[in-house]
């Protein structure tokens, strides 16, 4: 494949960790040692080869980007120190920013946990639940709610479920001043 | 010994036997916990979808700022995904100057510092290094007699920086679990992941995961698995009947936390304590069996 440094270059300078691919040397390890690379479309050393080969609707609408399961693995053994995982959140990130969707449940399951981070500065999980089976409507979450209704019901019996809602933190004024404040400073660019 | 303990929001809900039993044995063991007031999410591994990394950077040094204005006594996070994210942002301040100043110019806006002084702590850390396994021994009044375990690693509890035990084969959980007279088997693919925080939204893919984990549990023998980490927990254990139905397979596999083991062994009541009725799988028949 010919490089084509376009993309190479976007993503060196919106990209958390973006820069980071530059040191990567085709070696695979990484590939190998994820424990989800068999069900991705590109290996992440695929992923890293198709940016330097300017495929950014290839690159950024992968499901690869999204699969990441945070294991560390291609982390901790890169021969290179490349933290593997933050460079596939920061393009998974990016994508989203730039109006792709790589994996539409973990991109609605994300966007409502974050947004619970902003309102509340904690997770409420049993609320975290509701809203991402709910998202698609009120028939769809209906059926959800009832196919995954055996285990919530578990968990409530066995006492692994907080029934009160979850309370604002006391400084979430100012947490979401400083988050506020952080995505302006940040990389990435501003929301498709 | 006195910490701070970071529990998170997990272990006040789904991974709420882990906190259960952690605070009884932490007590026995001479541990002193304080909470960190007024804590927050630490984001956890999937915050990338709404927030760039920097806001994840600032939910982290918050809390690494509260701890340092509250007393600055090593942090103690149980949960596998709060050490890591804790841990991580705590490094990379303290590695870069630039960072700190820009992280510094943000927490400035609710009156915080970060000085990048404070320890973060895997809780076998401290119960391996602070403690060490004499005491645990000489405190497990009820061994185990040899109850085969797995002790299940998974990822985010020592990778990716190792602080404390071996990346690729740690034997810390082992050897408590040795400690107090279980025997550890040995197993493979405990550090293999099970799915984390994507579980939910990957099924398909991450049953695949967890069926492989609990093979080889059971292949080397183990009649439970034990972890550290509540989404372990979680995708092990919550999950194993939709597995059983999705792959055709047969697992009855009690998971417990190290936690819920020591309680146990420390001669500890096997349901306030212990917590032994938060489990789905119920584990009380193997554990009284074992205790004799």
């Amino acid at each position: 494949m010919a490089y084509n440094t376009s993309f190479a270059e976007e993503v060196f300078r919106n990209v958390d960790f973006g820069d980071e691919i530059k040191m990567c040397m085709q070696c695979g390890v990484c590939a190998a040692s994820c424990p989800l690379s068999l069900k991705m479309d590109f290996s992440p050393r695929k992923i890293f080869t198709l940016i330097r080969a300017g495929k950014r609707e290839e690159v950024l609408g992968s499901q690869a980007i999204m699969l990441c399961t945070s294991c560390y693995s291609c982390k901790v053994r890169c021969p290179r120190k490349i933290p593997v995982v933050d460079v596939m959140h920061g393009l998974a990130n990016y994508a989203l920013r730039q109006g792709f969707v790589p994996r539409k449940n973990t991109s609605v399951f994300g966007s409502e946990f974050w947004r619970q981070i902003y309102k509340l500065g904690r997770i409420d999980e049993k609320d975290l639940s509701r809203r991402y089976f709910f998202a698609d409507g009120l028939v769809p979450g209906i059926k959800n709610s009832l196919e995954m209704m055996d285990m919530g019901l578990q968990m409530l019996l066995h006492k692994r479920m907080k029934l009160l809602p979850e309370r604002p933190i006391k400084g979430i004024k100012a947490l979401r001043r400083m988050l506020d404040k952080a995505e302006q400073m940040g990389k990435g660019g501003a929301r498709a | 010994m006195k910490y701070f303990l970071y529990w998170g929001c997990s272990l006040e809900s789904s991974g709420a036997n882990f906190l259960v039993s952690l605070k009884p044995v932490a007590k026995a063991l001479g541990i002193d916990f304080v909470e960190i007031e007024d804590w927050n999410c630490c984001g956890a591994s999937i915050s990338y979808v709404g927030a760039g990394d920097l806001s994840i950077k600032v939910l982290n040094a918050r809390n690494l700022a509260l701890a340092e204005k509250q007393g600055g006594y090593d942090i103690v996070a149980p949960c596998s995904s709060c050490y890591i994210q804790m841990i991580k942002v705590n490094h990379e301040i303290q590695e870069s100057e630039s960072l700190a100043a820009q992280v510094n110019e943000i927490l400035a806006e609710a009156g915080l510092h970060y000085s990048g002084k404070v320890r973060v702590r895997h809780i076998l850390d401290v119960l391996y290094h602070d403690i060490g396994t004499d005491r645990i021994k000489e405190r497990a009044v009820k061994p185990l007699n040899g109850l085969k375990v797995a002790g299940y690693v998974g990822c985010q509890s020592v990778r990716p920086y190792g602080e404390y035990d071996s990346v690729e084969r740690p034997v810390i959980q082992d050897r408590i679990l040795n400690a107090i007279g279980a025997e550890a088997v040995p197993f493979p693919k405990k550090m293999r992941c099970c799915g984390s925080g994507i579980f939910l939204t990957e099924m398909d893919h991450c049953m695949h995961l967890v069926k492989d984990i609990l093979d080889d549990a059971l292949v080397h023998g183990a009649k439970l698995v034990s972890t550290v980490c509540p989404m372990c927990a979680m995708n092990l254990e919550n999950y194993q009947s939709r597995i059983n139905k999705a792959l055709g397979t047969r697992f009855d596999v009690p998971i417990v936390y190290l936690t819920q083991l020591m309680a146990a062994a420390f001669g500890m009541d096997l349901k306030k304590d212990a917590a032994l009725d938060y489990n789905i799988i119920p584990p009380e028949t193997l554990i009284q069996a074992a205790l004799g």
